[in-house]
Formats: structure tokens, C-alpha cells, sequence
């Protein structure tokens, strides 16, 4: 063991944090962990595991800030004194009574230090639980303890952090990688993971190797027992272009798959709230949408689409380029032309001030419908390429196929967004509550203040809580990400068991979600590095500073490695 | 009977000074020609360069019925100049009881007898400050090269030179007419050196001006020194030095109530020393508990 300086007796020293002097040439450093003994003969010996969380030097006994200028001309002589705050960890056995101030100091290094964060209670009855989450600034691994990102103890992460600098998705991806591959998540071949691509085009190219990835990073995954490679299993999905069928991507020009929903599958799947992710949900238009997705559903009963096919719908009212099927049904074969037969159901005929199907309307004032159907016309031009009636719908689904579906939503309107975010959630959350997938699924979600704002209702909240509040138990984890906590949904961000935390703004790192963090932490929040997060979890008192390496995959086309090799060619090619 | 505490305060009275009866002005003789301030161009300190000093503090007054002892803490260090660095070295802290005739222990403080000099509180007095000049002898024997200046007057030949510097002028050196020069003096100036005996030493003296800002407001004695060296030396030499070394290292008032005269690390000294000595209080406490009362 490694002496590092003694606990001090000018300050107090308390069960829960006492302060160390440093002496001779040892070295503490922010988040070091030292170990401390204390002995009473009632009690026998303690130990006191603890974390730095502050340091400091000083001249002491100099009353005057000048005397320094004439300590650095050597005219008068001083003492330095280089001190540490430790802020308690664990004390073994639990016995809380003070250590004695003058108690050597010990750093804390191989089995100490797993004891000093808990790694040794990190285990069940089939083996250990640590999960590999980075490196400590001592080069150590730091780990969190899966049972409590599964759902067995706990589940869920939430990542915070300002854009760019923060690496969220970064430490996303690594978390997924290492969730699928160190082999502490027993049925990891059986995981599915649903990742949605909200800028750029990111996360496109996680099957390939990054060409950028140097030794030093190579090592640093061997380190952490993880392989330094690509992910093996990517479905890439992206939403077609507004003219035609081909996948909307800039960088990525193959293996990319564009999906869509028909209009039998938007009908028969209830989908049609998701349009209205705005604050009207709640009032008469809100009833009235629920009512009218009813409506479809059963108007699609039995339909094999991709076309919907509807009855009453008097010839003198269609549009031009309408067609009609064998038995004179109407087939409605785009978003536009449902709208259009909505409008007729909900308004009547558009020649005279012809009263509605009283069926559809649903006893709703005319201002009402008349705001419905605003709202949906509206939104052809934003989702009318992700709901067509011309071609079988192939909307993603991450239960099936390969292990990780990227789905991208960088290009769409909000609106649309909104769209897949909530119709992908909730057909995947009904599913599992049915029992239909075995394996657990974790979803990673990027920008949780636009899905679940904290002061704002919408149908796609509701579904984001019902996955925070019950989706542990069904085995689907939210990895969810946001710039601000402060502005998502309380229930969203509390019902995570990990909260990571990268580079925060400084008006951010006051506010009352990040209190769960020592203030020495929400300093730091401040000027974390590209690369290095704060992690906290349950089970261990106090935040890990911890760095991850650099993505084994590519982030963007620049980075890809070109695979020349005869075999890859030959792929190609044929 | 066993000693018992009589007094926690006593009487103290600053009687540093009260010692050197200050050679008589009538025996004035000047060392150098003419009578007028004098400067010097700046020299480079000599290395190693020593600075002593000594604290003494008189603890509890204990009686045991018959006679009374002194207990107190004395302390001596040295802060040495070398390589543009003022570095403490270890100083020593002794407890001593004068007037006892064996060691005494209360609680965990040890006191060692030391002899009363003469009769009385005065000669209890004495006795404690003669331990600390001990000290500070046995401190000095051990300094061997380079430069020492003491605080106060010098007391001991030394094999090196030695500066000695008097910071509160009671004892008068110069005659009436020559006085005058020491208001004129400006700052980084000296008087010549001038002859002084005592206890059978000759010694060669100077008074110095230290700068005292800010300038003017105070009276021109304010900031006088005056500097004493053995005179069997090379006095001119030192004399000349003392006009680079003591300005440089004059105290500021803002910081130090007896700037300038007080220089920087001998302050840093005095201060360390009083850490070393423990806390009076919790001394007092101690010896009240264990002596009773």
C-alpha cells in the first residue's frame, strides 16, 4: 500500500469526509481513491474508503495574498501545504465514528479499490454483474452494475449534455457496445437494440471499422475486455426521399433500407395520434382524434392493403386520378387522398355547407372538426412519403432480423419525427407487454425534451413514460439523452437508474436534476473533456469521472475504412 | 509540598533593550571620516546567509509554598538564504523551569531546571531569557560559513563575520551634534561606522534608514536600524553589504505593527517558532489542570 499522507487534525474529520494532508512527494488528485484505518477498542479496526473530490494548495500561515510575492523572491520562508477533501465511500465494518486525525492515508489500488466502489457486492447467484463503463484516471475500468441498467434492481439510463462537446451518443453507442459484447449480459444475443439517428448521419456507419482507431484505443478496449470492433449486426432505415422509394441519405449510398407505413397499417395500428403530438390532445380535438383513429381502425378491418379501401365516397366529390377497385370500392392510394375522404366524412360534401357522416363526427362543433382536418392537411406535405397507399408498408422492426436498427429521423419534419418516434415505441412497447419478444430491448433516444417535455402533453409522452414507469419490468430500457434535464419530464429522467452526465452549460449545472452531483462534480461538469463522463448508479455513493475510448466504428464517411481487399471487391461487384 | 500554580500572568515587561547599558557618547569614536551619510552600490548577498532568532514566553508562575519557579517555553531557529530560497531549518523548542531544582512533568509537557539570574520575579526572569539566549548560542555554534545576522544585539564571537541589528533605539551611541545626521538620512543611507564597547567587546556600529513607506508621513527616526559587527572584521565591507541586505528585507507596515525594523524572514521565523511552541491557551489549560489552583 502505497502511503499517501495523513487525515488532518486543523479541519474536521467526520465518518462521511475528512480532509488528507499530502505529504513529501505524494501525489492526490481529483477523484483518486484512498483508504484510511481508524481503530477504537470498543469497535476494533475500520476502514474508511473515500473518493477526492477537491485539492488545494497553499502557503500557510501567510496572512497577506503579497506574501507570496516575497516567498517568490526568498525573502521569507513558507510552508506548503497541499491538502484533500475525501468525501467517504464506504466505511468497513459499518461503524460510523470518526477516523483519528494523524491516521496514515493509503491510496487505494487493486482489491481496496474494489471494495471502495462496491465492484466485490457487483455480483448474483450466476456470476458478476460489473459492467464494463469506462477507464478511471488511474487507468483502472470503472464498472456499473448491470442489474441496475437491465431491470432487475434498476433500469434505464439518462445521458445530459451540451451538443457537440458532450459525446452523448458517443457514450451511448459505447454503453450499447459494451452491453452486447463483454458478456456480462447473459442473453446478449437475444438484445435488441433501437437507436434513432436524429442528426447528421452519425450512427450509419457503426458496422464499419473506424480508420482513425490508434493503438493506444486498441489497448484501452482490451483493457476493458471488450473487442475494438465495428458493430457486427446494423439495420440501417431511413425515410424515403418525398419523390419515390429510394432511402434519404447523403453519405451512406448502400444497405440502407427506406421504410414507410401503408395506409391499412397506419389505420389498423391506431396511428393517427401521433400526428397531433401538441398541446390540443387534451382538449375536444384530442376526443375527437381518438375517435376517428377508431373509426379507421375499423374501416381497415380485413383490408390487405397497401391501399384503403373505402365505400361511401360519392363518385361527384373525387378528386381526378381517383381509382377504383373490382367491386367499385374507392382506393385511396396516398396520405393526401385519406385526408381528402376525411374531410369529406367530417365536413361533408365540399359544394354547399353539407353537414358531416354522423358516424365520424362524433357530435364535435363544426370550429372543431374544422380544426382537425387543418391540422391533418397540414401535415401532408411532412409525413405524406412516410404513409403511402401504393406499396406495401415496410415500417421498421427492431424485434426482428438484425441485432441493432438505426432509424434515422435527421431529415424528417418534426412532425414526422414525432410520427415514428411514437408509432415505433408504442407498437414495440404493446408487443412486449403481449409477450411477444423474449429478449430484452433497449432503445436509444436522443433530444428526450422534444419527446417528453416537462410541461407539455402528447401521446408520445405518455408512451416514453409508460416505458420509464413499467418498462423495466418488461425489458425495455430507455437509454435516453437530452442538452437540458431540466426540460424533460420529471418521471422520465427520475426513472433512471444511471444518470450520465458529459459537458453541462453553467446555467444548467445549477439546476435541481443535477443536485444528485457533488458541487465539486457540477464544476467539472463544466469543463469536462471531449471523451470523459460522469457516471453515477445507485449502488456507489459518490459520481466516477470515467473516460471512454474512442469508437471502434466509424462516425462519419470520412472515418470509414476501405475495405480493398479481393473478397470485399468481389461483393461488391456481384 | 508540591508545586502548585500561583500565577498564569505575570508581570512582563519588554527588557531586551534594558541590558546593553549603551556605551557611553562621551567614549564616541569614529571608525570612519568624515561625519555624513554614506551609500553604497548594490553587492550580491554572500551565501549561506544565515538569520537566528529566539522567543521566549514565560507559561505559569508555580509555588511551592516556599519558592517560586518560572515555567515557560523558549525557542530558537534559523531561516537560511541559498539559492534565491528562504528555507527554514529545524528549529528547536525546549521547556524550561527556572528556579526548579529537578525536571518537572505535567501532563505531557516536560520542563527542565534551569538556574534562576539573581533575585526575585526579576531574577526568574532573567533566567528564562538567559535559556533562550542559550538556545540561540548553541544554535549559532553549529552555523559554521557564510553570514549571520542575529536580532539584537551581538553576544558571541563567531568564527565567520556576524551582523547584529537593534530594532528600538533607548540606548544613546551618539553625541548631540552627530544625532542631527540621523534625521537626514534617507532611505538605503548609513551614518560611518562608529567604535562600541561592551561586556569587553568592540564592536563597530552604524544606524541605517529603511525605506518606510510611505515616505514623509512618519518621523525619519522611525525607520532607523542600527547594525553592530564585530569590530576585529572586515566592518567596512559589511557595513557597505548591510546597505543592500536590510532595505531589501525591511517589513512593510501594513503587515508587520514593528515594520520596517522587523525584516521579512526573521517575521516568517517568529511566527514559525510561536506555532512550534503550542498554543498558550491550551497550555494554560493543561497547566492549570494538572497544578490546580
Amino acid at each position: 500500500m502505497e502511503r499517501i499522507g495523513v487525515v488532518l487534525g486543523s479541519r474536521e474529520a467526520t465518518p462521511l469526509e475528512f480532509w488528507v494532508g499530502v505529504e513529501g512527494e505524494g501525489l492526490l488528485r481529483l477523484d483518486d481513491l484512498v483508504v484510511v484505518e481508524g481503530y477504537h477498542p470498543k469497535v476494533g479496526q475500520v476502514r474508511y474508503f473515500g473518493m477526492v473530490d477537491h485539492v488545494a494548495k497553499a502557503h500557510e500561515g501567510q496572512n497577506f495574498d503579497t506574501d507570496t510575492f516575497l516567498a517568490v523572491e526568498g525573502k521569507i520562508p513558507v510552508s506548503l501545504a497541499y491538502v484533500a477533501h475525501v468525501s467517504v465511500t464506504r466505511i468497513l465494518p459499518e461503524e460510523f465514528f470518526p477516523p483519528d486525525p494523524g491516521s496514515p492515508v493509503y491510496l487505494a489500488q487493486g482489491g481496496d479499490l474494489e471494495l471502495a466502489l462496491y465492484y466485490e457486492a457487483m455480483r448474483n447467484q450466476r456470476g458478476s454483474t460489473k459492467l464494463p463503463a469506462g477507464l478511471l484516471k488511474n487507468g483502472e475500468v470503472a464498472y456499473l452494475n448491470l442489474e441496475f441498467l437491465n431491470g432487475v434492481k434498476g433500469g434505464h439510463v439518462n445521458i445530459s449534455g451540451i451538443s457537440g462537446v458532450a459525446a452523448k451518443t458517443s457514450y451511448a453507442t459505447f454503453l450499447l457496445k459494451s452491453l452486447l459484447e463483454s458478456g456480462v449480459l447473459e442473453d446478449a444475443h437475444q438484445a435488441k437494440v433501437l437507436l434513432f439517428n436524429v442528426k447528421g448521419e452519425d450512427l450509419f456507419f457503426l458496422d464499419k471499422t473506424n480508420a482513425r482507431l490508434t493503438e493506444e484505443a486498441r489497448k484501452e478496449y482490451a483493457r476493458l475486455g471488450l473487442p475494438a470492433t465495428p458493430f457486427g449486426s446494423v439495420a440501417f432505415l431511413a425515410p424515403p426521399k418525398k419523390e419515390g422509394y429510394l432511402p434519404d441519405v447523403d453519405t451512406r449510398l448502400e444497405g440502407v433500407r427506406a421504410y414507410h407505413w401503408d395506409l391499412v397499417q397506419f389505420a389498423q395500428r391506431g396511428l393517427l395520434p401521433f400526428l397531433f403530438a401538441d398541446k390540443g390532445a387534451l382538449t375536444n380535438l384530442g376526443f375527437l382524434v381518438v375517435h376517428v383513429a377508431e373509426k379507421l381502425r375499423r374501416l381497415a378491418e380485413r383490408q390487405k392493403g397497401p391501399a384503403l379501401l373505402v365505400e361511401d365516397w360519392p363518385g361527384e366529390d373525387l378528386p381526378d386520378g381517383i381509382t377504383f377497385d373490382g367491386l367499385g370500392r374507392v382506393r385511396l392510394q396516398s396520405f393526401a387522398e385519406l385526408v381528402r375522404y376525411l374531410e369529406f366524412k367530417l365536413l361533408g360534401p365540399e359544394s354547399g355547407e353539407g353537414e358531416g357522416d354522423r358516424g365520424w363526427t362524433a357530435r364535435q362543433a363544426r370550429g372543431t372538426l374544422e380544426a382537425f382536418v387543418r391540422r391533418l392537411r397540414a401535415s401532408v406535405e411532412n409525413v405524406g412519403h412516410l404513409l403511402r397507399g401504393d406499396r406495401p408498408g415496410n415500417p421498421p422492426d427492431p424485434l426482428k432480423g438484425e441485432q441493432v436498427h438505426v432509424v434515422d429521423l435527421a431529415k424528417l419534419h418534426p412532425q414526422a419525427q414525432m410520427f415514428v418516434v411514437g408509432a415505433l415505441l408504442k407498437d414495440l412497447f404493446e408487443r412486449k407487454e403481449r409477450g411477444q419478444y423474449r429478449g430484452r430491448v433497449f432503445i436509444v433516444l436522443d433530444e428526450l425534451n422534444k419527446y417528453a417535455p416537462r410541461d407539455e402533453e402528447s401521446p408520445i409522452k405518455d408512451v416514453l413514460l409508460d416505458i420509464a414507469e413499467r418498462g423495466r419490468s418488461l425489458g425495455v430500457i430507455l437509454i435516453g439523452a437530452q442538452q437540458t434535464a431540466s426540460e424533460v419530464e420529471r418521471r422520465v429522467v427520475g426513472n433512471a437508474a444511471i444518470r450520465v452526465v458529459g459537458r453541462l452549460d453553467a446555467a444548467e449545472a445549477e439546476r435541481p436534476e443535477y443536485r444528485h452531483l457533488p458541487a465539486s462534480f457540477r464544476q467539472r461538469a463544466l469543463i469536462l473533456p471531449q471523451g470523459s463522463v460522469i457516471l453515477s448508479q445507485p449502488e456507489i455513493p459518490v459520481p466516477l469521472l470515467v473516460r471512454f475510448p474512442f469508437p471502434a466504428w466509424a462516425t462519419k464517411r470520412e472515418e470509414v475504412l476501405e475495405d480493398n481487399s479481393a473478397e470485399a471487391l468481389r461483393r461488391e461487384l456481384f | 509540598m508540591a508545586w502548585r500554580l500561583y500565577a498564569l500572568d505575570l508581570p512582563w515587561q519588554e527588557a531586551e533593550e534594558a541590558l546593553l547599558r549603551g556605551s557611553e557618547p562621551e567614549a564616541f569614536h569614529l571608525l570612519e571620516e568624515p561625519w555624513e551619510a554614506r551609500t553604497a552600490p548594490p553587492q550580491s548577498w554572500p551565501e549561506p546567509l544565515y538569520f537566528l532568532d529566539g522567543r521566549e514566553r514565560a507559561e505559569a508562575l508555580i509555588s511551592d509554598g516556599e519558592r517560586l519557579a518560572l515555567l515557560g517555553c523558549v525557542a530558537a531557529g534559523t531561516v537560511v538564504w541559498e539559492g534565491g530560497r528562504m528555507r527554514l531549518l529545524p528549529p528547536v523548542v525546549r521547556r524550561v523551569g527556572v528556579g526548579l531544582e529537578k525536571p518537572l512533568a505535567v501532563g505531557e509537557l516536560a520542563y527542565e531546571p534551569v538556574p534562576a539570574v539573581g533575585e526575585g520575579l526579576e531574577g526568574l526572569q532573567e533566567g528564562l531569557r538567559q535559556a533562550r539566549a542559550g538556545l540561540e548560542r548553541a544554535l549559532a555554534k553549529e552555523l559554521v560559513e557564510g553570514l549571520l545576522v542575529v536580532d539584537g544585539p551581538v553576544r558571541a564571537v563567531r568564527e565567520g563575520p556576524v551582523l547584529g541589528y537593534i530594532k528600538t533605539h533607548w540606548a544613546r551611541y551618539l553625541p548631540k551634534e552627530e544625532e542631527a545626521l540621523l534625521r537626514a538620512l534617507a532611505p538605503g543611507e548609513r551614518t560611518p561606522a562608529f567604535r562600541v564597547r561592551r561586556k569587553g567587546m568592540e564592536l563597530a556600529s552604524w544606524y541605517l534608514r529603511l525605506p518606510l513607506s510611505p515616505e514623509g508621513v512618519r518621523p525619519p527616526e522611525s525607520g532607523l536600524l542600527r547594525v553592530e559587527t564585530l569590530l576585529s572584521g572586515d566592518f567596512l565591507g559589511l557595513a557597505d553589504l548591510s546597505l543592500g541586505l536590510f532595505p531589501a528585507l525591511a517589513s512593510h507596515p501594513v503587515k508587520d505593527p514593528r515594520a520596517p525594523q522587523n525584516l521579512l524572514p526573521v517575521g516568517g521565523l517568529e511566527r514559525e517558532l510561536a506555532r512550534r511552541m503550542g498554543s498558550r491557551e491550551v497550555v494554560a489549560r493543561m497547566l492549570a489542570r494538572h497544578l490546580g489552583r
